[in-house]
């Protein structure tokens, strides 16, 4: 009985010298990332989470992409050159003549061909952003056309996603796949796609334990510029707090997803070094349009009202970021701009209650989410809503939900009063006109209807859509994100700053707002 | 009775309690009122009628709840327990490859468990209401009231980050590759490679988080030691080994030790597993794949395939636990061997 004890004792010494300074000294250039993973597959036709994109971005090429830094224009990819036709509807591309797979194999018309059908015909989680192409053809080896049932000058845009990955179409068949219409039934090979890749991108997918690693290998054969590290490797650390103190141990070069609290912990350690940007996801207060559901909230003045009653600057304190003018996604082409957004004025919004006829004070119930989102807490910012418009005299009730019940509500368009926030789908401004009618979040969850628009707003609205020179675009956003601040049923209030920490060795680090996090073009240094 | 009945009847009323796991599980799990689309369709994915449809139809969403119910019942029987919908994988694979991790790390947090909780017992009901009792009841408080998560959290920081003499979250550093497949459990298959490098490491991972899982079921485990230790060692029998001559550590050692054993097994029996179970949140901020890790994932998606797969296999733990508990009372107490 001693001497086992004092095996185990001794066992345990051993173990706990041995973890702390075992050699793992290697010859390979690795990178280690800590991120909390949400793939439901890396098959670029049925992942659509954020850790999906992350990956697909490199293992990929797609035809056209943006700069690394920013989402302010499209340059090249697989697409060395393309045209427009006169009416809007008919995009052709030229491929580049060296690119290949990463098995060697030529990067043809009809390995495009075979992805965007494939992706069509899939109906994955991703297949709908496919249905805005009628059709796809190649016209000669190098050349492909797509063709739009309307003219949708975001469409550039779009096809930058990681959904519009180019795939090998002779190994996606070879192991199970179709572009064929029953695709969705018979394609087989979304096993053999969640465990390597088939594409042209920087690296190859070598491994994908669920919930638990992802490692990315260099692609030998890649056309551009070649990455700095041989290996890149993902652990999933679904809690922030983990990704922290590995981070600090120096056992993942780069923690994806800590919280505010946590970056702060970790100024002034010279190991860490902290990036600060803007992020994309705009946090706003949401009104039902339908009386019945919202009461007094249903009207414009009241609306207006709450729109100047919140403490603008507060939010900025509390999360960083921007005060958004509109829900129209900050940085994008057409922004109105922070200064153009509303500033705290408490008299004005007493005024116009006053004129409204609630003078005396009324109720509101505020639902949202209780959650934490991207380290920005819904009860604090629901707590300070409160707190802001008890000055006004509109006594706020809180009703927090669980995320899938609250979801629910809001998705159907039953709540009275909200509490969301909003990440763009396309990074295009055309991606607004889903908080005005008859986009999604204006007419389906709001009840906002095209029909109580005055006629100009409506016709507005018809050209945005369609229009794709940029003063015009410029001039048509303009006017409705000024008719929504007036007249909308929206108060967006702030869209928090990203902030990332990696090691100080790392080099290279960007934050994207599409792809977030761009593993190819990180190095070490020496 | 016989060995033979009494493990039969042991035996057969394991069927229905897992029959009645599975529809509980199966309600509670239906009974929350939100839509396992919003949970594992992607937001923008949600206008398209299409896609939704598709979804329901592919996991069986679109049929009344009895007949999902009896469809999985009828599949269970079978031996299939469904497809993940967040891992599109087998529930059955996705278990069979987590678990020996959890088992990995809670037989470790047994073992330093035990040690310990039956050492804080003995010393308490030894020395009662000494400086050493005094000292081993606090540190049972403090493993019994203090959140688990918030000791791994302390531990994560004081002996990985701040320190330095521990390992940190995972099984292995995160640049080791994994050993060949064998039993699923890191250590033993490292062993039985002949990598004591690898063997190391996956030991060295599994320190903390095991010590975490030991604090917490050795407080039960010495609370309950030293009770019933203080029971026996008023008996007459202590006297008598006393009188005639036998050294203290043989007294405490077999005749107080032995005396008081059935207790202490059936909660040490019923803390492993507690410790399968009791790893969700330690698993999850240790960033270790195990089964507790994956049952969280499942509950914040409504994956019901693999909620109902991990309820089933905790339920038949706890059910195997209790299972093992009895007949070793068949051995350790003669008593029950008669009755």
């Amino acid at each position: 009985m001693n001497r086992l004890k004092y095996f185990l004792a001794l066992l345990t010494l051993v173990a706990l010298l041995l973890g702390a300074f075992a050699g793992l000294a290697q010859d390979e250039k690795v990178l280690v990332i800590g991120w909390s993973e949400n793939t439901d597959a890396y098959d670029p036709a049925n992942g659509f989470t954020h850790s999906t994109h992350i990956v697909n971005h490199v293992t990929y090429s797609q035809l056209v992409t943006f700069p690394d830094e920013d989402a302010s224009r499209i340059v090249p990819s697989l697409a060395e050159s393309w045209e427009i036709s006169e009416d809007g509807t008919v995009y052709t591309f030229s491929l580049r003549q060296d690119a290949a797979f990463a098995n060697g194999d030529d990067v043809t018309a009809d390995d495009v061909v075979f992805s965007i059908q494939r992706l069509q015909n899939f109906n994955g989680n991703p297949s709908f952003l496919a249905d805005g192409i009628a059709s796809v053809e190649a016209i000669d080896d190098d050349t492909v056309a797509f063709t739009l049932p309307d003219p949708r000058p975001s469409f550039l845009s779009e096809i930058t996603s990681a959904v519009f990955s180019v795939t090998n179409a002779d190994v996606v068949m070879a192991n199970g796949g179709t572009d064929a219409e029953d695709a969705a039934e018979t394609d087989t090979a979304g096993a053999y796609l969640d465990s390597t890749s088939a594409g042209s991108g920087s690296y190859v997918l070598d491994l994908w334990e669920p919930q638990n690693r992802t490692e990315l290998v260099r692609n030998e054969n890649y056309w551009g510029d070649a990455p700095y590290f041989d290996r890149v490797i993902f652990i999933h650390m679904p809690e922030s707090a983990t990704q922290k103190v590995a981070l600090e141990a120096g056992d993942i070069d780069l923690a994806f997803d800590l919280q505010p609290d946590q970056i702060a912990a970790l100024e002034g350690n010279t190991d860490v070094e902290i990036y600060r940007g803007i992020g994309t996801l705009t946090h706003f207060v949401i009104m039902n349009t339908e009386e019945e559901k919202s009461g007094p909230f249903a009207n414009p003045a009241v609306q207006l009202a709450v729109r100047y009653a919140l403490d603008y600057e507060g939010y900025k304190t509390l999360w960083g970021g921007v005060k958004p003018a509109t829900n129209m996604t900050a940085g994008f082409f057409g922004n109105l701009g922070e200064e153009a957004a509303f500033s705290r004025d408490l008299d004005k919004a007493r005024e116009l209650l006053a004129e409204a006829g609630y003078g005396d004070g009324l109720d509101m119930t505020l639902e949202y989410p209780d959650m934490v989102y991207s380290g920005v807490s819904f009860n604090t910012n629901a707590q300070k809503i409160q707190a802001d418009l008890a000055e006004i005299g509109i006594n706020v009730t809180l009703q927090p939900g669980e995320i899938q019940v609250a979801l629910e509500r809001y998705r159907s368009g039953d709540h009275g009063v909200g509490y969301w926030l909003w990440g763009p789908d396309i990074l295009d401004p055309l991606d607004f006109l889903s908080f005005m009618p008859p986009g999604k979040v204006a007419t389906e969850r709001n009840n906002w209807q095209l029909e109580s628009l005055p006629q100009d707003i409506q016709d507005a609205i018809a050209a945005a859509k369609v229009a794709s020179d940029p003063d015009e675009r410029m001039a048509l956003f303009t006017m409705l994100q000024e008719y929504t601040m007036q007249h909308g049923p929206f108060a967006p209030f702030n869209v928090p700053e990203v902030a990332t920490a990696y090691r100080s060795d790392l080099l290279g680090y960007i934050w994207h707002p599409h792809w977030l996090l761009d593993v190819s073009i990180l190095s070490r240094a020496m | 009775m016989s060995f033979f009945r009494y493990f039969v009847r042991r035996l057969l009323l394991v069927i229905p309690i897992l029959l009645g796991i599975t529809v509980v599980a199966f309600i509670i799990a239906n009974a929350i009122p939100a839509d396992p689309i919003n949970a594992n369709l992607p937001p923008n994915a949600l206008n398209d009628e299409e896609t939704i449809a598709a979804f329901r139809k592919k996991w069986g969403l679109d049929k009344p709840l009895h007949e999902q119910y009896l469809t999985y019942l009828g599949n269970l029987l079978q031996g299939d327990m469904g497809t993940s919908i967040k891992t599109r994988k087998p529930v059955a694979d996705d278990i069979s490859s987590r678990l020996p991790a959890t088992i990995e790390l809670a037989t470790l947090g047994l073992v330093y468990g035990t040690t310990l909780g039956v050492s804080m017992g003995l010393i308490s009901a030894v020395w009662k209401n000494s400086l050493a009792d005094y000292v081993a009841r606090v540190i049972a408080l403090i493993g019994i009231s203090f959140p688990v998560f918030l000791i791994a959290l302390i531990f994560l920081n004081v002996f990985y980050a701040q320190l330095g003499i521990a390992a940190g979250p995972g099984r292995l550093h995160p640049i080791m590759r994994a050993p060949p497949t064998v039993t699923g459990m890191f250590t033993i298959d490292a062993l039985l490679n002949g990598d004591w490098k690898t063997f190391g490491n996956a030991l060295s991972h599994l320190i903390l988080p095991a010590l975490t899982l030991a604090l917490y079921i050795s407080a039960i485990i010495s609370r309950i030691t030293r009770s019933s230790l203080l029971e026996v060692l008023n008996q007459d029998y202590m006297r008598t080994a006393r009188a005639k001559g036998l050294r203290e550590r043989y007294v405490i050692g077999f005749h107080g030790m032995r005396n008081s054993l059935i207790p202490i097994v059936t909660v040490i029996g019923l803390s492993y597993g507690n410790l399968l179970v009791g790893s969700i949140l330690i698993e999850r901020i240790f960033a270790y794949p195990g089964i507790g890790f994956y049952m969280f994932r499942a509950s914040t998606s409504q994956d019901f395939p693999a909620i109902m797969g991990v309820s089933l296999l905790f339920a038949f733990i706890y059910v195997g636990v209790n299972f093992v508990v009895d007949i070793l009372y068949f051995f350790l107490d003669p008593r029950i061997r008669i009755a």
